[in-house]
């Protein structure tokens, strides 16, 4: 009984214990799965849960036809792990550090710019000091020392396969990739430049700015949760977040022509040696810029060659007193709106005017002539003469529907609208300067858009450097943006002021250097004094301007020189030549016809210099004339005052002398 | 009425026959070791699902590396490409090997029809037929695009 009785208190206290066992491990469990929870989910979950962040590739820049103008190289980052490299030396500290010399002497043998003082010290570096959240300094593990980055793929590839063969610790390869500009300076002024910070790209300038939102990819992600080996695991639960690439930009720019004007602008830059120079070639129907280059240069691979004088964009940013390059733009606008006819004679003052009280004169002494020879002589005064005539609104009206004062509409930032004064705040001496490209600053895509609303018959069109974007399927095409009414409203205007500008390349007129075999090609030269610190300087601006065939024309074509040092200052000299070789192998390139054949072109221009043979035998016979009739009534002045004297003389004399003398005197 | 109620209906198994309760203790055995059989089954078969699953996985990832790979060497081919292509590479061999080459002279080309029936110089292919999108301008100087 007793037994029994001790065997059942025995078995009550089993009971309990088993009881108050059970009690527990659910009291455990109340509080790990219920009461807690959350936290401990959570716990679980940032342990066993990685979120690895993707990033897509920027977008890449070609020309029009596909050709890659900045891309993507792929590069590999080289990194340590100090701490890890300490601890697989089994924490020996002599161990790790001869580890870490030898690592550092393999990076800076095969790596550019990687000193092995620099890496070894920073390798060495097991913990680093930080803050926490409540303000206190605390000692971390160091698992991050950066070794080598930007390495070329090749090379890292290569460096991965020796690091596995040796056996180094710690020593890990992620893949990251640069910007590169296959083509070196080509058109580097307008693409401009990215830098890296951050794992960043930060545009700098150029397109790669302007366009940075669209070229920028978007990050995505991905959380799943990981094995041991760190690999996801596939049976469980993932998200992600897509990655998108950024839009490539697709140019207005054809390789080619812009190869071309490059090489044609270096030869000008090597004859007339000039301080800058750019040129800018753009389909006047489209406002398609075809090429546009430009001296000083930089190689956007190569940052040593940069300069604030070689990066600079000159052609959206630089706003100029543009000279001569003007007078067809009022020239025209007289024409259209009938203040003048091509034949109507303006007096050119000989080269010398005086207009509100200060003057004016032309390189050139030019007399009486018609307007057509204003343009081709580039008469200041005549030019000033006609704008005179207009008046001062309607010059305004005639620059403004240019579109100078205004911006072109290129995709380019940042762009100048050019200094151009409203009405109200001319002066008496604005209406005879700025019809001659004075007291005016434009840039010089303001002028090759208004050259084109020339050439396509007063259409006024925005310049378009960007083509199209493209990602993936995702294309978008940038629109044509062109006024469907022309600002002429006569529609021979278009081909009375082409006809003036073609007698510039003709015999007789101020470029004849930018004459091409079998077409038509209207010009303009423009020299403008340099302004320097408000006030004109002897330097120049050399230019010459113009569109090829003249009658349907292709492209037009803006050449600059910025104080040529070497020959000729005048736009026709120093930049007509290079007019000319960039328009002959621009034409060649697009497969132009000529206009006409060798025979006939040479005939005509042997026609064009017989009429100025016998215009200038003519002119010179007028001016002989009038030299003669003006010498013949100076001697007969002179004879009569000579008589008039002697005979003052002889009457005093027969006073005082014989009359044998008087008679001598008559004779 | 299944089999053990059928089995355990006191009305109908007959009473003090020792043969039988052992008959339905071991079909009772036999059904629960066939149902142990089944679950190891599909257990076993989870396993090596789940097993193939990852061998599929990390042969996924393996070729995903390897693609990426690929990619990369294309990708710095065409860059070693297009540096190779540049009118300053191309005219410096010209020069180097002394190549009789030049311009064609625009009577030498003739036009050729496309299938449309438009007649373009080969710099103005892709020109005319597009459709432009008129808001992307705007987007893209506002910087809208993404």
């Amino acid at each position: 009984m007793t037994l029994f009785r001790s065997m059942a208190i025995r078995m009550a206290l089993v009971y309990i214990l088993l009881i108050c066992g059970f009690g527990y491990v659910a009291r455990v469990l109340y509080d790990v799965q219920i009461a807690r929870h959350g936290e401990l989910f959570e716990k679980a979950q940032h342990t066993y849960t990685t979120r690895i962040e993707t990033h897509g590739t920027r977008g890449e820049i070609f020309d029009f036809g596909g050709s890659l103008l900045v891309g993507n190289i792929p590069t590999m980052d080289i990194v340590g792990d100090p701490a890890n490299i300490f601890i697989l030396n089994g924490k020996d500290k002599d161990k790790t550090e001869t580890e870490c010399r030898l690592i550092a002497d393999f990076f800076e043998k095969y790596c550019e710019n990687v000193s092995s003082d620099e890496v070894f010290r920073r390798l060495s570096r097991r913990t680093f000091t930080t803050t926490d959240a409540n303000g206190e300094k605390v000692e971390r593990d160091c698992h991050y020392a950066v070794i080598a980055t930007g390495v070329k793929y090749e090379t890292a590839k290569m460096l991965r396969d020796k690091v596995k063969e040796l056996s180094f610790h710690g020593v890990s390869f992620t893949s990251s990739y640069r910007r590169n500009y296959p083509k070196d300076t080509m058109l580097s002024n307008i693409l401009g430049l990215t830098n890296f910070s951050a794992d960043k790209f930060v545009p700098v300038q150029g397109i790669e700015r302007s366009l940075n939102a669209a070229m920028t990819a978007t990050s995505g992600s991905m959380v799943y949760e990981r094995a041991r080996n760190g690999r996801p695991v596939t049976f469980t639960n993932s998200s992600s977040e897509p990655t998108l690439d950024g839009y490539d930009i697709y140019l207005t720019i054809r390789e080619p022509l812009q190869a071309i004007v490059e090489e044609e602008l270096d030869h000008m830059c090597e004859r007339v040696k000039p301080h800058a120079a750019w040129a800018i070639l753009v389909d006047p129907k489209t406002g398609d810029v075809l090429a546009a280059a430009q001296r000083p240069t930089f190689n956007p691979n190569d940052r040593a060659t940069m300069t604030p004088e070689s990066s600079a964009n000159r052609l959206s940013e630089l706003a100029i007193e543009p000279g001569s390059i003007m007078k067809p733009f009022v020239v025209s606008y007289a024409l259209d709106r009938g203040f003048v006819t091509p034949n109507s004679i303006v007096d050119c003052e000989q080269g010398v005017w005086k207009y509100a009280g200060r003057l004016l004169h032309d390189t050139h002494n030019v007399g009486k002539v018609s307007v057509t020879e204003v343009i081709k002589q580039s008469s200041n005064i005549g030019t000033a003469k006609i704008s005179v005539m207009m008046g001062a609104k309607n010059l305004d009206n005639a620059l403004r529907s240019f579109g100078f004062g205004q911006k072109t509409g290129i995709q380019l930032k940042p762009e100048t609208s050019g200094i151009f004064r409203p009405l109200e705040k001319w002066d008496s001496l604005s209406v005879s300067r700025f019809c001659i490209g004075q007291g005016i600053a434009v840039s010089p895509l303001q002028l090759a858009r208004a050259y084109c609303m020339i050439a396509n018959g007063g259409y006024k069109v925005d310049l378009r450097i960007v083509d199209r974007i493209e990602r993936g399927d995702d294309i978008r095409v940038m629109p044509v943006v062109r006024e469907t009414k022309s600002i002429f409203t006569n529609p021979t205007t278009k081909k009375m002021i082409t006809d003036m500008m073609i007698g510039v390349t003709e015999a007789g007129g101020t470029c004849t250097e930018a004459a091409i075999e079998g077409f038509h090609v209207a010009g303009k030269t423009g020299t403008a004094q340099k302004v320097i610190n408000g006030a004109y300087s002897n330097r120049y601006y050399a230019s010459f301007v113009g569109f090829v065939p003249a009658e349907d024309p292709k492209f037009v074509l803006l050449v600059t020189c910025d104080d040529p040092t070497v020959g000729s200052r005048y736009g026709g000299s120093a930049s007509g030549p290079t007019f000319k070789a960039i328009a002959e192998r621009a034409l060649k390139y697009m497969y132009v016809q000529p206009q006409m054949s060798r025979e006939e072109w040479l005939a005509e221009r042997s026609a064009a210099q017989k009429a100025l043979h016998e215009r200038k035998v003519r002119e010179d016979a007028l001016v002989q004339a009038r030299r003669e009739a003006r010498d013949r009534q100076l001697k007969e002045q002179q004879a009569k005052e000579s008589a008039k004297k002697t005979g003052t003389t002889v009457a005093s004399r027969r006073t005082t002398s014989s009359p044998s003398k008087s008679t001598t005197i008559r004779r | 009425m299944n089999q053990f109620t059928k089995k355990t209906n006191p009305a109908e198994a007959e009473p003090g026959t020792e043969p039988q309760k052992t008959h339905w203790v071991a079909g009772l055995i036999v059904k629960m070791a066939m149902m142990m059989f089944v679950i190891f089954i599909a257990f076993c078969a989870r396993v090596h699902l789940n097993d193939k699953t990852e061998q599929l996985a990390r042969e996924k990832a393996r070729i995903l590396e390897e693609i990426r790979e690929k990619r990369t060497e294309i990708q710095t081919l065409v860059a070693k490409r297009e540096s190779l292509r540049s009118w300053d590479n191309i005219n410096k061999k010209i020069n180097q090997y002394n190549l009789a080459l030049r311009a064609v002279n625009p009577s030498q080309v003739r036009y050729m029809k496309r299938f449309e029936g438009q007649v373009a110089a080969p710099s103005q292919y892709g020109g005319d037929t597009r459709v432009a999108d008129t808001s992307a301008g705007a987007a893209l100087t506002s910087g809208g695009i993404q």
